[in-house]
């Protein structure tokens, strides 16, 4: 039986590197090849060994695909292809391959200057990974071999988030990478077609949650941030260079404009252009009002937010800086946050969630005084706040596409096992379809059972008809023909046609049994004495008795001959197509019985 | 020990000591994890608690430890009492239980303490419904994995079932447990007869010790079972065996096991076969059996004859590279890599001009045939042979020879059939063109392997077609940026050995060659996707480096658009190739600047024009890549004496600084100080000063009047600014970079010496700032910034102030301040206890947020 065999080498359970392998007809696949921020040794890669034992990698893998631009979705890609050795297709969407790069150059800048790692891949190696990368449209179809397809579907979340499809013949697997329900300030909703997988694999972040309103959060947080520089206050944003970044500064560029605020808001120097450029280029990407006033206003062309230089850092009164890297672990943001730390009328907005040895970390799990390098400690005065702008669907979101997209079987990843299990146990109930929460390394195997379209001649459907057999979608029914393979195709004709087609002859094959009858008489009166016999039994049937002896009953033809040893004895030799097979086998041993006396 | 020995064990034991503070918050943190009413802390957090409390148990006595800190045992009793544990809690405990009793004292002392049991055997966590879990079974096997290290350690698992367990783990749902499984075995058996054995071993059974017995008996059974997935673990399991242990024991278990690992050969069994093959490599690769004169080679023989070709690929490729190995073995090992390639010269109907690689008699090609006729096995099968032969080819002592001349020709004509130029009038031919055509993935093997040959001398026969199929692929608009790469790549590989092919030569001249070469790079140049022209890009700068010593090569490229094309990608729109272009147009200036001026005038190739262009770029490129790439340029003509005379190098030098020093790219103002330090060392050099940086500077060879001059030429190239400034960077690599640099000139300098000069004709002027400026380097350092102000009198330029500055700032305790460790947050033990504590109870809402 076809079977879909899914192992997670990281988001099985968890919420820490995505790495999914599929394998779909013949086909393997790997979903997304991300890293684990939390490590900062091997173990923040997937453990590729368990795909290496299988030989070369290139040769085991079809191809990699990656979801979208975050680093615990494509940060092992760079190791993967350029150190590990895998030389095969990778795929992602225009706005993934453009930002991908420029976060994975950020953070090898980091790791290296931070920890002087040297174990690491370096900037040639992005590029050089970057390279080999397939850019794909969505809603494209993309052949990566004969047999293998993949699609792109939006999946909200950050620019460039796909949802794809993978499709070997007629089973097909859906991964949802990280996706989002409904829309916010710059991207759209996901949106998915009917396409009936045989599985879905779906992240399950918040599967348990039902999300308030993101106005909520937002509002909090233009409070949080307009009050402290009201006071006089300096607001801290640590951001990644790309992503939420962009989504806060809009909003607060919309609310400066609206309160006609004058303090100023600064952007780690660079970003702002490059995020801008990014934005413009994939501006279909983005949700339906910033493409709409588009033309009158480039919602990303920012007239607040001006370039940061690190001696602003020093200047006196209100401002507010969203500064890199997100999680306070080493430069521009750590240099600001130390600087204002001591003041209690400044804040620090902790928007993503901190891994544990940054600073973002502590602060956030309410440490107070840091030990700094030098061992210097610093006093943390300033307010911290953390506010979740973090875009995944919520259990009604998940539920939503799940309906929207009818898959056979569901399986969830990116999540915790507590969470799943719940979520599991509501999918099941809901949709009565199966679903799966495989731990990392464990292998979940899904039985398919493919459809194969198959394409009816007219005739034979005419044939059909003319015995008062409508086609009806709801009554499913057997059709008799012969099937034709032709050019990956299969065609159900009448077999006349399929004949004539092939140019072949007809040949008849008959199945045959001896029959023997204990009866002295002559052999045409044990003929005759079987015509009666028969012509009583079945009434219904054409029995009729043929000038060369023969006996026939629609196909089945019926001889008698004596035996060559025992004259007494008379073998009915019966023969029959496989037209009348049912007949045949009943005539046999009806004639087993003996004949009346 | 050594000194560097005793240094390594001093810091580790200072960054992983536990110090009064740990001792402290350990027995907090032990209570919160066992506590079921915290919400658990993350699972890395419980990896870093582990690998501290490992490092600790390399440092001191485990016992120690263990009695030092009650809280270790407690926190066991607690989970074990605890109904339902958390799966990663459990997980945790098994896997510190098992590194703590690694040590067979502990071990003693956890055993009385009733608590090994209680954990690792049947009556304890085995029964409980969190087995079910694959973390807690991973815990469990990793946990008897670090104990193992001890006879009780093998005695408790052997008595009292442990090892059943251990048995039907391999046979795990998660690949992982089953893997450690196999491991764990593998380590257990090693660890029994190395213990244990106390008579020579005999194929008998009564000779091994009992742990060894029951786990060569399990692997004796499930070898006989019939049983595909028990034949597989057990073959795995010798394959990790026979790859780790190169005792003369594992000659006496392969004796005992031989007969029915042979008889696999001749299943069916695809699985079984692919295992099979790598149990002999790795088996062949043991000095155990390398000598062995029969049966061991002549079953790898056998494997190689009964097995597919693709799976004895690996099993091939790995005898090929053994320096060691019957001649036979050898022949069959080649047979299986030369028979595809073989096959495809046959069916490019090319057998008189080409002759096959195999003698026919020696092996019987309709398998090979059959499976490069077929769609689903051609492309495959060929790109593992390629790859396999890339392989081999890369290394540099191949101890067999490759007939080179026919392998050429077997990849010329592979990537002829994929490009569609060659399709033969052969059945066979005609089939594997249809199939080949368009094949990316085999044109990416072919080319690989094609670049690994030019490596190898002896196949110049075809090298017309070599490089008139390369042409083909970059001149083809149907080629891929992929696969245009590996041409390129392949390409620059032979072009470099042109010069010692005097058969191409007097054939074909380079310059043809080259020309066309350079035609279809204009081309290339211009494509409209970024991966083509960086690749064309990065192709150029790899020629002009191999090749830019030959005069045809320098007159092709400069008589052709490529300049003039690469210069204007110095404004590409993307950043890769305005990186690429920077580094190609800066080794073209290698080539402009040692022509004289009348081979340049031509070609409007103007080096000042190329300075100021790289100069803008690094100022004003918005991206790093670009502004990395001229930096490093510019080093690279510093190094090659491109920069003109003295002065003008001082200019260039200053003018670059100058614009690196507010760089936002740490690793643009790391290139700055490279540059610096080149032209430090090219000054001191100059005047006559050691070059080393660290001799000690010897007074019968500096003079004051070259240490001054030298001085002058720093001060006035405005190095110094640049340098105090770095110290106290953002970046820490910058500082420490610039430390290094000051002391190197000081080293060079000797200001002490120079200071009692100043002192005696009294000028105090030039010492005004400096106490500040030390006073600020100490604390700038520390906090990592300089003050904006900068300078508080400090005159950077003023050769006294600087020798003052220089002499008095205790560099020493700022390089050891910089290079102290930065990472105290990050990997302090104490951090990480603080954070656990921290975290529980707050972990919840952030944890699941993710990005």
């Amino acid at each position: 039986m076809p079977e879909i065999k899914v192992t997670p080498l990281g988001a099985g359970q968890d919420v820490g590197r995505s790495c999914i392998l599929v394998s779909i007809a013949g086909k393997n696949v790997m979903l997304d090849c991300g890293m684990h921020m939390g490590y900062n040794d091997d173990r923040r890669f997937p453990d590729f060994s368990y795909i290496t034992q299988n030989g070369r990698l290139t040769d085991f893998l079809d191809c990699v695909i990656i979801s979208h631009f975050h680093l615990d979705h494509c940060g092992a890609l760079p190791y993967f292809s350029e150190m590990v050795g895998y030389d095969g297709p990778i795929y992602m969407t225009h706005p993934t391959k453009a930002i991908c790069p420029i976060l994975l150059e950020d953070y090898r800048k980091i790791t290296v200057d931070k920890k002087g790692e040297t174990n690491f891949f370096t900037s040639q190696m992005i590029k050089d990974c970057m390279k080999k990368v397939v850019a794909v449209h969505l809603h494209q179809t993309v052949q990566v071999d004969e047999e293998l397809e993949i699609k792109a579907y939006y999946a909200g979340h950050v620019l460039g988030a796909a949802m794809f499809q993978i499709k070997v013949g007629c089973e097909s697997v859906v991964y949802t990478g990280d996706y989002n329900m409904t829309p916010d300030r710059h991207l759209g909703a996901a949106w998915i077609d009917k396409c009936r997988p045989d599985l879905l694999i779906t992240e399950s972040t918040y599967a348990t949650t039902i999300r308030d309103s993101k106005r909520c959060r937002e509002r909090d947080f233009l409070k949080k941030v307009h009050e402290t520089v009201e006071r006089g206050g300096k607001v801290l944003i640590p951001v990644f260079a790309l992503g939420r970044a962009q989504e806060l500064c809009i909003l607060l560029e919309t609310f400066w404009e609206r309160m006609n605020l004058k303090a100023p808001i600064y952007f780690s120097t660079g970003l702002t252009e490059k995020a801008n450029h990014y934005y413009k280029l994939f501006i279909t990407w983005t949700n339906q009002k910033i493409r709409k006033t588009f033309v009158q206003r480039n919602m990303f062309e920012f007239k607040h937010i001006k370039a940061f230089d690190r001696a602003f850092a020093d200047n006196p009164g209100p401002m507010v800086v969203f500064a890199t890297p997100g999680m306070l672990h080493a430069g521009q943001s750590l240099q600001i946050f130390r600087k204002w730390a001591g003041n209690e009328k400044n804040m620090v907005i902790m928007p993503g969630y901190c891994v544990q040895g940054t600073v973002g970390h502590k602060i956030l799990s309410g440490q107070r005084k840091l030990e700094m390098e030098g061992r210097q400690i610093l006093e943390v005065k300033m307010q911290v706040e953390y506010m979740s702008f973090s875009a995944h669907a919520d259990a009604k979101g998940i539920m939503q596409l799940i309906r929207q997209a009818e898959p056979r079987n569901v399986l969830l990843v990116h999540g915790e096992a507590k969470k799943m299990e719940f979520l599991k146990q509501k999918i099941e109930q809901e949709f009565h379809v199966s679903c799966y929460m495989p731990a990392n390394g464990e292998t979940t195997t899904i039985f398919t059972n493919p459809s194969i379209p198959v394409d009816i001649s007219l005739g034979l459907l005419k044939r059909e008809t003319a015995i008062g057999l409508l086609p009806d979608v709801k009554k499913p029914k057997l059709m008799h023909g012969t099937l034709i393979m032709k050019d990956n195709s299969f065609r159900l004709v009448s077999p006349e046609q399929a004949l004539k087609e092939l140019g072949l002859a007809e040949h008849q094959l008959r199945f045959t049994c001896r029959v023997h009858i204990q009866d002295p008489r002559k052999e045409h009166e044990t003929v005759l004495r079987v015509y009666n016999h028969l012509k009583g039994v079945l009434k219904d049937y054409s029995v009729q008795h043929l000038p060369d002896g023969s006996i026939t009953v629609e196909s089945i033809l019926i001889q008698a001959t004596a035996h060559s040893e025992d004259q007494g004895t008379k073998v009915l030799l019966v023969s029959w197509t496989y037209q009348d097979e049912e007949l045949g086998s009943y005539l046999t041993s009806l004639l087993k019985k003996g004949l009346p006396q | 020990m050594s000194a560097w020995q005793a240094w390594f064990v001093a810091r580790a034991r200072r960054r992983f000591a536990m110090s009064r503070e740990c001792a402290q918050l350990l027995p907090r943190v032990c209570a919160a994890l066992a506590d079921p009413r915290q919400p658990g802390s993350d699972d890395t957090c419980l990896e870093k608690l582990l690998d501290w409390l490992r490092d600790l148990t390399e440092l001191e006595p485990t016992l120690n430890v263990v009695r030092d800190n009650p809280c270790l045992t407690e926190f066991f009793t607690s989970v074990l009492a605890l109904p339902e544990p958390s799966p990663s809690i459990l997980s945790f405990t098994l896997r510190l239980a098992g590194l703590l009793a690694a040590s067979e004292d502990c071990f003693q002392h956890l055993q009385q303490e009733n608590l090994l049991f209680r954990l690792f055997g049947s009556g304890g966590t085995l029964n409980r419904a969190v087995w079910e879990d694959a973390s807690v079974r991973s815990g469990w096997v990793e946990g008897v994995h670090s104990m193992m290290h001890h006879q009780p350690a093998l005695r408790f698992l052997c008595n009292g079932g442990g090892i059943d367990v251990i048995f039907t783990l391999q046979g795990d749902p998660s690949l992982f447990v089953a893997s450690a499984a196999s491991q764990l075995l593998v380590h257990m058996l090693t660890l029994s007869v190395e213990s244990e054995t106390t008579t020579p071993l005999s194929e008998k059974d009564c000779n091994w010790p009992a742990c060894a017995q029951m786990i060569i008996k399990h692997i004796e059974d499930s070898l006989q079972s019939g049983c595909a997935s028990h034949i597989n673990q057990s073959l795995k399991l010798l394959t990790s065996l026979f790859g780790s242990c190169r005792a003369t024991w594992t000659e006496v278990l392969w004796l005992r096991i031989a007969k029915q690992v042979e008889s696999f050969l001749i299943e069916d069994s695809v699985q079984t076969r692919h295992m099979l093959a790598n149990l002999l490599l790795n088996m062949s690769r043991s000095p155990v059996f390398c000598d062995t004169e029969g049966s061991f080679w002549a079953l790898v023989t056998s494997a190689l004859e009964h097995l597919t070709p693709v799976q004895a690929g690996p099993l091939a490729v790995g005898i090929l590279s053994l320096h060691k190995c019957p001649q036979d073995v050898r022949i069959q090992a080649m047979t299986v890599l030369l028979q595809p390639m073989d096959c495809i010269l046959r069916a490019a109907s090319q057998p008189l001009e080409y002759a096959g690689l195999l003698d026919e008699s020696v092996s019987d090609p309709s398998t090979v045939e059959s499976l490069l006729s077929s769609k689903s096995s051609c492309a495959s099968l060929l790109c593992q042979t390629l790859a396999h032969l890339e392989k081999l080819l890369s290394l540099i002592h191949l101890p067999v020879d490759l007939p080179y001349t026919s392998l050429l020709r077997s990849f010329v004509t592979i990537l002829q059939f994929c490009s569609g130029l060659l399709i033969p009038a052969t059945p066979l031919g005609s089939k594997i063109s249809q199939i080949l055509i368009g094949c990316g993935r085999v044109q990416k093997s072919a080319l690989d392997a094609l670049a690994a040959l030019s490596e190898r001398k002896g196949c110049d026969t075809v090298i017309g077609s070599l490089f008139d199929i390369l042409l083909v692929y970059l001149e083809s608009p149907n080629t891929s940026p992929t696969v245009l790469k590996k041409s390129f790549q392949a390409m620059s590989k032979w072009l470099a050995r042109l010069p010692e092919m005097s058969c191409f030569n007097s054939q074909w001249p380079t310059e043809k060659i080259l020309q066309d070469v350079f035609l279809v790079l204009q081309k290339r140049l211009c494509s409209p996707c970024w991966e083509v022209r960086d690749s064309s890009l990065e192709f150029l700068t790899s020629l002009i480096k191999s090749m830019r010593d030959q005069d045809e090569f320098r007159e092709s490229l400069l008589s052709s658009e490529v300049p003039k094309l690469t210069e204007n990608l110095l404004e590409d729109p993307e950043s890769y190739v305005r990186a690429s272009a920077v580094t190609a147009v800066g080794h073209l200036t290698f080539i402009t600047y040692s022509l004289p001026e009348s081979a340049v005038a031509g070609n409007q190739y103007n080096k000042e024009d190329t300075t100021a262009k790289l100069q803008d770029i690094l100022s004003t490129d918005p991206e790093s890549f670009p502004r990395r790439a001229v930096i490093s340029i510019f080093t690279k003509w510093l190094k090659q004496g491109c920069t003109g005379q003295a002065e003008d190098t001082e200019q260039f030098v200053s003018r670059a600084i100058q614009t690196v020093e507010r760089d936002l790219d740490w690793e643009v103002r790391i290139g700055g100080l490279e540059l610096v330090e080149v032209f430090c060392v090219q000054a001191l050099c100059r005047v006559g000063l050691p070059k080393c940086p660290y001799a000690p500077a010897s007074s019968t060879v500096t003079s004051s009047i070259q240490q001054n001059e030298s001085l002058q030429i720093f001060c006035r190239a405005k190095l110094f600014k640049f340098l105090f400034w770095s110290l106290c960077d953002y970046d820490k690599p910058v500082g420490q970079k610039a430390c290094d640099i000051l002391l190197v000139l000081r080293a060079s300098l000797s200001p002490s010496s120079m200071l009692k000069d100043c002192q005696g004709a009294g000028d105090l002027s030039a010492g005004r700032g400096i106490p500040w400026l030390q006073r600020t380097l100490r604390q700038g350092s520390l906090a990592q910034n300089f003050p904006t102000d900068a300078g508080n009198g400090v005159d950077f330029e003023d050769p006294e102030s600087m020798m003052l500055a220089l002499g008095t700032i205790d560099l020493e305790e700022l390089h050891d301040e910089l290079n102290k460790s930065s990472d105290h947050v990050e990997k302090s033990p104490q951090s990480l206890l603080e954070d656990i504590l921290a975290t529980v109870g707050t972990i919840d809402e952030n944890e699941a947020d993710c990005y």
